[in-house]
C-alpha cells in the first residue's frame, strides 16, 4: 500500500461524486481540445495554403487583417517584379460565394501562368489555360461535395463555368477551395484589375538580414503596403486570432469552472474526513504529506476527467470533420502541443483545486481533528 | 540506582478558552520505562487533556513533559517524533473506513521510510501476532468493534513504538470484547516490555495497569505507585 492507494480509494469512497466531478472537468477539457484543435489547425492550415504554393512573402494593404483584405490593384507588381530580390509574383484575389446546393465556398482567383499553380497536383482534367477562360478547377475535396466532376457545370454567381481540372493540394484549405483564373473571376466579381494579395517568391540565397532589407525596401516603394511572412499573414489573420481568442478564454472559462468544481469535491471531502486527518496527525504523519493526499486527490480526479475529456475532444473533432457542412473546412491540429497542453491545463485545474482543501486539511491540530466527529 | 523516568510531567496545566474553561490544574508525575499505568477518574476531570499532552498532539499552557530527559516544547518535528515514539489506541479506533485491516496497520508506517513489501509484511505479521490474520483484507465496516480495537492496537505497534498511549479503548466495546482487548494490552505490555498509559473511567479495566493515577477535577487526586515515583500535583 501507498500514499496514491490511499487517494484512489478515498476517490472511489464516494464513487458518484468523484464520477460528477471528473465529467465535468471531462467536458471542460474536452472543449479546450476542441477549440484549441480548431484554433491551432485553422492557423496551420492557412500557413500551409501559403507554403505548399511555395510562397515566401505576402503583400497586402496595412489595414488587411481580415481573412478576405481590401482589395488592391494589381499594377503594384510591376513594382515589385522591379524589386531585386524577388523571383515571381503571383496576384491572388479570393471571394467566398455560395454555389448551388453547397455550404459557401472559397473561390481564388488565381494570375494565370504563375508559380501559385505549379503546387497542384491536377486528379482529373487540366489546369486553365489562359487568364479569362470561364473555367474553373475544384479541389478534391470542393469536388465531392460539390458533386462535380470534370466537364460540369458550376454556376458562379450568374454565370456559368465549366468545371476544367480536378486537384489535390498539400493545404487542407485548398483542397476545399475552388480557384480560376484571376481575370474570370475579376469579371465575375466586377472587381477588374483588383487583387487581395500578391504572392512573392524571393530569392533563396537571401539570409534573413538581407530579407528583412528586401521587405523594408518593398513597403518604402509601396506606401500603405505590409509584407508578411506565411507565419505572420496567418497570425495577423483577425479570423485566426478571433479563433485563438475564443480558445484561450474557453479555456480559462474551464479551468476556472473546473478548479471550483474539484476545490468543492476535495474540500467536502476534507471536511467529512478532518477526523480521520486528525489521526493521521496523531499516528505521526507530517502535514506536508496530509498536503500532498489532498492534492493527489484533487490531481488524480483532474487528471482522470483531463484524459477523459482529451478523448472526447478528439473524437469530437473527428466527428465534425467528417460532417458535411464541415469537411474540407476544418483541419484540426492533434499534435502533442495541443493535447499535452490540455493535459496540462487539467494538472493546473487539479493543483488549483486542491490547494485550499490541502491548507484547510494541513491547518487542523491533532486534537481538535479528533474531536470533529 | 534507579533508572531516570522515562516520562516527567511538571505541573502540567491546560486552560481552554482563555482561562474559562481549566482542565488540568499542575499535575506532576513520573512515569517509568515498562510500566503499564492506567489513568482514571470521571468524565470531565483532565485524562484525555492529559494524554494528549503526554502525546504531544497538544502544548500545554503552563508546565513541560520531558521524554527520555527531552523537554517536548524543543522538539522540533512533533510528528515525527509520534510517529517514532508513540503508539496510538482510542476510543472509536479511527481506523480509515476505505482501508482494509492491512493496509490500515500500514498507514503509520509511510512515515518510517520501510519498502512497499517491508510495510506489508510488517502489518501482516503484526495482524497475525494478534490473531487477525484471516481478516487482513477486511474493510473496517465488515469487523466487529472488538477486532477493529485489536487492528488499531496492531496500527499502534506499526512503527515499533517504546510508549502506548489509549484513550478510552474498551469504551465502545461490549464486555467481552474489552476483555479481549484488555488481554491483549496485558500481553504487548509483558511481552514487548512496553510502557503502556491508559486512559479510562471504568475502574476494572483500570485495575489491569500496574499502576493507577485518579484525577479529579483537573487534579492527580491519588497514584498507586505514590510516594515510590514522586507523583503529585501542583495547583
Amino acid at each position: 500500500m501507498s500514499l496514491l492507494t490511499i487517494v484512489f480509494k478515498n476517490l472511489r469512497h464516494r464513487p458518484t461524486r468523484s464520477l460528477l466531478t471528473a465529467v465535468g472537468i471531462t467536458v471542460g477539457i474536452a472543449a479546450v481540445v476542441a477549440l484549441t484543435g480548431l484554433a491551432s489547425g485553422f492557423q496551420k492550415s492557412w500557413e500551409d495554403s501559403y507554403r505548399a504554393r511555395g510562397t515566401d512573402l505576402i503583400l497586402a494593404r496595412v489595414t488587411s487583417r481580415d481573412p478576405l483584405p481590401t482589395p488592391f490593384s494589381m499594377k503594384v507588381t510591376d513594382t515589385l517584379r522591379a524589386t531585386p530580390g524577388i523571383t515571381a509574383t503571383g496576384g491572388v484575389l479570393v471571394d467566398l460565394m455560395s454555389i448551388e446546393d453547397s455550404p459557401t465556398i472559397l473561390v481564388g482567383g488565381w494570375e494565370a501562368h504563375s508559380f501559385l499553380w505549379t503546387h497542384l497536383h491536377v486528379d482529373a482534367g487540366r489546369l486553365p489555360a489562359g487568364e479569362n477562360e470561364k473555367v474553373i478547377m475544384l479541389g478534391s475535396i470542393a469536388a465531392e461535395v460539390m458533386k462535380k466532376k470534370v466537364g460540369d457545370t458550376a454556376q458562379l454567381d450568374t454565370e456559368s463555368f465549366t468545371v476544367c481540372g480536378i486537384y489535390t493540394s498539400e493545404s487542407l484549405s485548398e483542397n476545399g477551395a475552388i480557384v480560376m483564373p484571376l481575370g474570370s473571376l475579376q469579371a465575375l466579381t466586377t472587381k477588374e484589375g483588383m487583387v487581395n494579395f500578391v504572392n512573392m517568391k524571393v530569392d533563396p540565397s537571401l539570409d534573413p538580414d538581407e530579407l528583412a532589407r528586401l521587405r523594408e525596401r518593398i513597403e518604402k516603394q509601396l506606401p500603405g503596403f505590409e509584407t508578411f511572412s506565411t507565419t505572420e499573414v496567418s497570425q495577423a489573420n483577425i479570423a485566426v486570432q478571433i479563433s485563438k481568442g475564443m480558445s484561450v478564454a474557453t479555456s480559462l472559462i474551464a479551468v476556472v469552472v473546473g478548479a471550483v468544481g474539484v476545490m468543492n469535491t476535495v474540500l467536502m471531502s476534507v471536511f467529512e474526513r478532518l477526523h480521520e486527518i486528525g489521526v493521521l496527525l496523531a499516528i505521526g504523519w507530517r502535514r506536508r504529506r496530509i498536503v500532498t493526499m489532498i492534492l493527489l486527490e484533487s490531481v488524480v480526479l483532474s487528471v482522470l476527467g483531463g484524459i477523459a475529456g482529451t478523448i472526447l475532444g478528439v473524437i469530437a473533432l473527428r466527428i465534425l470533420e467528417w460532417t458535411p457542412i464541415l469537411r474540407g473546412r476544418i483541419a484540426p491540429d492533434l499534435s502533442f502541443l495541443v493535447l499535452g497542453g490540455a493535459m496540462a491545463v487539467s494538472v493546473v485545474l487539479g493543483v488549483l483545486g486542491g490547494l485550499y482543501p490541502a491548507w484547510i486539511g494541513s491547518r487542523m491540530s491533532p486534537t481538535a481533528a479528533l474531536r470533529y466527529e | 540506582m534507579t533508572p531516570p523516568p522515562l516520562i516527567e510531567a511538571r505541573s502540567l496545566t491546560r486552560e481552554y478558552d482563555g482561562g474559562a474553561v481549566v482542565a488540568l490544574r499542575g499535575a506532576t508525575f513520573d512515569v517509568r520505562a515498562g510500566e503499564f499505568v492506567s489513568i482514571t477518574g470521571p468524565s470531565g476531570c483532565g485524562k484525555s487533556s492529559l494524554l494528549n499532552l503526554l502525546g504531544a498532539l497538544d502544548t500545554p499552557t503552563a508546565g513541560h513533559v520531558r521524554y527520555d530527559g527531552h523537554d517536548l516544547a524543543a522538539i522540533d518535528d512533533l510528528a515525527a517524533f509520534r510517529a517514532r515514539t508513540i503508539g496510538f489506541i482510542f476510543q472509536s479506533f479511527h481506523l480509515l473506513p476505505t482501508l482494509s485491516a492491512i493496509e490500515n496497520v500500514q498507514v503509520p508506517m509511510l512515515e518510517s521510510g520501510l519498502t512497499r513489501a517491508g510495510r506489508r509484511d510488517r502489518a501482516a505479521s503484526l495482524l497475525g501476532a494478534i490473531g487477525l490474520s484471516h481478516r487482513c483484507h477486511h474493510l473496517p465496516a465488515k469487523l466487529s468493534g472488538g477486532e477493529r480495537q485489536r487492528v488499531a492496537i496492531a496500527r499502534s505497534l506499526a512503527n515499533e513504538p517504546k510508549l502506548l498511549l489509549a484513550d478510552e479503548p474498551t469504551g465502545n466495546l461490549d464486555s467481552a470484547s474489552a476483555r479481549s482487548v484488555m488481554a491483549l494490552l496485558q500481553q504487548i505490555h509483558r511481552d514487548r516490555g512496553m510502557t503502556v498509559i491508559l486512559v479510562t473511567h471504568d475502574a476494572q479495566v483500570a485495575a489491569t495497569g500496574t499502576r493507577t493515577l485518579a484525577m479529579l477535577d483537573g487534579l492527580i487526586v491519588s497514584d498507586t505507585a505514590a510516594p515510590a515515583h514522586g507523583s503529585g500535583q501542583e495547583s
